[in-house]
């Protein structure tokens, strides 16, 4: 009798190690590998660059002939890069695939969930800002909330953009063929192409994206340097592309990397955050024209909200923010407002499981990717299934991004200048499931990113509109579902949001790769 | 913007006085250590002691825990934050202790627990309150023999436990638990003298399964593109040491425990805590077990416990009571 019940707990302790080492391996990347594109855009070198004038503007050499004993060496330079691949740069191969800006989208999503961190207070109450002019801190800079980090994506994505422009150009204008078509005997990683080789457009990404991150990420610049060797060496190790062909575009890469830099640096991004006698004049300014204001809520309380003036950063399609400004928010103690008011509270009484999933599903909060990272996510999707080259890949995130930021902006002039509460500073011992973010109520910027973004994957991808304005839409509601944002602020911000993407809808009805 | 600071608490100790018999007395003790990892929480419910109910006996119980922290380590940082100010935490556990056959028990638990913070707070965040997980925990007693001056048991115990309710893990310090799959095995062994006094020891290996949050992103150290979370895998050790009085009627007991994560990721600076966090405890308590010798079946306990050492952990401060009453079925 005993000696049963034994064996019966040996083989209940069995049973269990088994269900342990089922253990999983957790996904620390985006799922996709290489793929043919669905097409080449032979044209695309005319498409209109964002902030480059011409391809021709960049001073690419025009390659050596692939009989050339220039050519020939650095063919032999390729092949004896591939033979002999140790696992590890078998793995980097197909890390980086053939559609390479994701991944480099993935580094920024990552580092932006690494320095999404708001600084906490001081053990005196104060509260310290991260400054780009001592990155290291304490507090690390940066603090990449959504603002920051909308515009490091819009950035980046402009920059892979441009130098792709550039490098599709120098494609189509010399026609180098891959170093496959030239030695049959070399069997590319990434299938057989026919996209000219020169320049090399995956070094175009590399360096325009290390040259992006590490101004937008100074601490990371080690981490960037490395991650782009790689990508790099991985381009002779997948048999994609000769020294030369990596070398110009790498060239292309950091020459369109400085323009975007440029342009970041007179952005009026450094003077978004300002001191507090400003924040208190803008807050004055609300008071004086509307009669309410927003009052931070932490303990201690912030001085400062969340950059106030990032409104007034410059804009990549919309010639003057307040073209895009919404109408005013109820005003306090109105029915509308009342209403409102009722509804939250009935939210909050009457929390189900799926309000607290949206609410935490589109959260996209402190130490996560943002928002916009989240939209960057299914674009990738989409970009994937269809089946995107490049070109078309890095327009499409380009413009979206820059719809987020812009649309970012719209929101931020909204805010501060209708500077409206929020729930928790007007309804009494009202709780939220989600965090009360350090700026105004009025509008949602989760709604006007979502919309913008949604927009603009509806002009790329028509045929899946639906779900991405239905997802917009949810995304708007998510806040609402977590307290911390009034419905109108949603509702206007979803308008807000798609009135944005109006003007860089039109900017792409015009670029040439419609 | 705001920071959600992690919980983590220690669970009832429930002592547990079954029928006393001539020169056999049994009894138990329910150790359920409860760790937040991160923002998952892990339920462990540990059987720790070495003594055991007869068959045909039960024993119902119901524990009323009230556990706080102020300060919580941030890695190996101990800070407070006005973000969530003190965060409570209370903890309602039904539980019954089965008899199976002679030397082999069946313990099962079904908390409820709600947590809140104190008011004024900087996040104003609503709290939690569900039941957390169902506890199962199957004990053998291999051995128990008298020796000249006392008399020595040696127990084993697997334990398994899993969320009863879809609450959610990643919403620390309230959420209810670390809504993962647990496994523990369990080693305790213990010796009496004949004066009353006794001295025990008990060592686990905890393995957590994988929690599902409500997003598809998070960062630990890096990147993770999925809803699932794993929950780090533990090791708890405990050492008690304790005396009876009047005659087995009432007991005192002082213990130290401690539960160390194998793996896992530290709370970033003021940010919220999550269930993949490597999570540490040091624990010391005592306490106090008493049954009336003239209302048959029942007694009373009570416990106090503090946490002095830790890592991605409330410093939390438990102080729990509850009546147990045993009988024949």
């Amino acid at each position: 009798m005993k000696k049963r019940y034994i064996l019966s707990l040996l083989g209940a302790c069995l049973t269990m190690l088994f269900v342990v080492s089922c253990d999983r391996e957790l996904p620390v990347n985006l799922n996709y590998k290489h793929y043919d594109f669905a097409s080449l855009d032979p044209n695309g070198g005319t498409w209109t660059p964002v902030l480059l004038s011409s391809p021709e503007q960049l001073d690419v050499p025009e390659p050596a002939d692939v009989n050339s004993a220039e050519y020939q060496s650095e063919l032999a330079d390729l092949k004896a890069a591939m033979s002999n691949l140790t696992s590890q740069q078998r793995s980097a191969i197909e890390y980086w695939t053939n559609n390479p800006a994701i991944r480099w989208m993935e580094i920024a999503m990552e580092l932006v969930a690494k320095y999404n961190l708001i600084p906490g207070p001081n053990p005196d109450g104060t509260y310290t800002l991260p400054s780009p002019a001592n990155p290291a801190g304490p507090p690390p800079f940066p603090f990449a909330h959504p603002a920051y980090s909308s515009r490091a994506y819009a950035h980046l994505t402009v920059a892979q953009f441009d130098g792709l422009i550039a490098a599709w150009h120098y494609k189509f204008l010399w026609e180098r063929p891959t170093p496959s078509q030239v030695d049959p005997s070399i069997e590319p990683a990434y299938g057989e192409s026919e996209l000219p080789s020169y320049p090399s457009h995956g070094a175009v990404i590399a360096a325009a994206s290390r040259d992006v991150l590490t101004a937008m990420f100074p601490l990371e610049k080690d981490y960037l340097a490395a991650r782009a060797a790689e990508h790099l060496n991985s381009l002779m190790w997948a048999g994609e592309a000769v020294q030369s062909d990596i070398e110009v575009g790498e060239y292309i890469g950091s020459e369109v990397a400085k323009l975007a830099l440029a342009r970041a640096s007179t952005d009026g991004m450094s003077k978004a955050q300002t001191p507090k006698p400003v924040s208190d004049s803008i807050k004055q300014s609300a008071i004086d024209r509307f009669g309410w204001h927003w009052e931070n809520q932490e303990i201690p309380q912030r001085p400062v909200g969340l950059a106030p003036l990032y409104g007034k950063v410059k804009m990549w399609s919309v010639p003057n923010v307040e073209l895009t400004r919404p109408g005013p928010p109820p005003a306090i103690g109105s029915a509308e407002y009342q209403a409102d008011v009722e509804l939250l509270i009935s939210h909050q009484n009457n929390m189900t499981e799926e309000k607290r999933r949206i609410a935490n599903y589109w959260q996209d909060g402190l130490g996560t990717y943002t928002p916009p990272g989240h939209w960057n996510t299914i674009a990738f999707d989409y970009i994937v299934k269809y089946k995107l080259n490049p070109l078309r890949t890095a327009r499409t995130l380009a413009y979206m991004n820059m719809a987020i930021q812009d649309a970012g902006i719209s929101c931020w002039d909204a805010k501060y200048f209708y500077h409206y509460p929020r729930p928790i500073q007007q309804i009494p011992s009202f709780k939220t499931i989600a965090g009360t973010p350090n700026f105004p109520s009025y509008t949602s910027g989760h709604s006007t990113f979502s919309a913008a973004a949604a927009e603009v994957l509806t002009r790329i991808f028509p045929q899946e509109g639906e779900i991405f304005r239905e997802w917009a839409e949810e995304a708007a509601i998510s806040r609402v579902y977590g307290g911390i944002h009034w419905s109108f602020d949603s509702e206007v911000g979803l308008e807000q949001g798609r009135d944005v993407a109006s003007y860089t809808i039109a900017a792409m009805e015009s670029d040439g790769a419609e | 913007m705001y920071a959600r600071a992690q919980g983590a608490v220690y669970q009832p100790k429930l002592l547990i006085n079954p029928q006393t018999t001539m020169n056999n007395y049994t009894r138990m003790l329910l150790v359920a250590a409860c760790l937040f990892a991160g923002d998952g929480l892990l339920l462990a419910q540990t059987p720790t002691d070495a003594v055991m109910m007869k068959p045909r006996e039960a024993c119902l119980a119901v524990m009323y825990d009230h556990g706080k922290f102020d300060e919580y380590w941030e890695g190996s940082k101990l800070r407070t934050n006005a973000t969530i100010a003190t965060v409570h935490r209370r903890t309602i556990m039904p539980m019954i202790a089965i008899g199976i056959i002679d030397n082999l028990n069946v313990i099962i638990s079904t908390p409820y627990v709600r947590t809140k913070s104190d008011e004024p707070n900087g996040g104003k965040l609503e709290g939690a309150k569900g039941f957390q997980d169902f506890g199962l925990v199957v004990k053998y007693r291999f051995l128990n023999r008298e020796t000249e001056t006392g008399k020595v048991a040696f127990v084993g115990a697997l334990g398994f436990s899993t969320p009863m309710t879809n609450y959610l893990s990643d919403y620390l310090p309230y959420s209810l638990g670390f809504g993962a799959p647990e496994v523990s095995g369990r080693a305790i062994v213990q010796y009496e003298w004949n004066s009353g006094f006794y001295a025990r020891a008990s060592g686990a290996y905890l393995w957590r399964g994988e929690t599902e949050a409500e997003r598809d992103y998070y960062y630990a150290n890096g990147s993770y593109y999925t809803a699932w979370m794993d929950v780090p895998n533990a090791v708890n050790f405990q050492l008690v040491a304790g005396k009876w009085f009047f005659g087995h009627s009432f007991h005192v007991e002082a213990l130290y425990n401690s539960t160390t994560c194998l793996s896992g990721d530290d709370i970033r600076a003021y940010n919220a805590a999550q269930p993949t966090n490597r999570v540490e405890v040091g624990q010391v308590g005592l306490n106090a077990q008493y049954f009336f010798p003239n209302i048959k079946g029942f007694g009373v306990l009570a416990y106090y416990s503090q946490i002095i050492s830790g890592r991605n952990m409330g410093k939390f401060t438990n102080l729990g009571a509850g009546l147990t009453y045993q009988f024949k079925f």
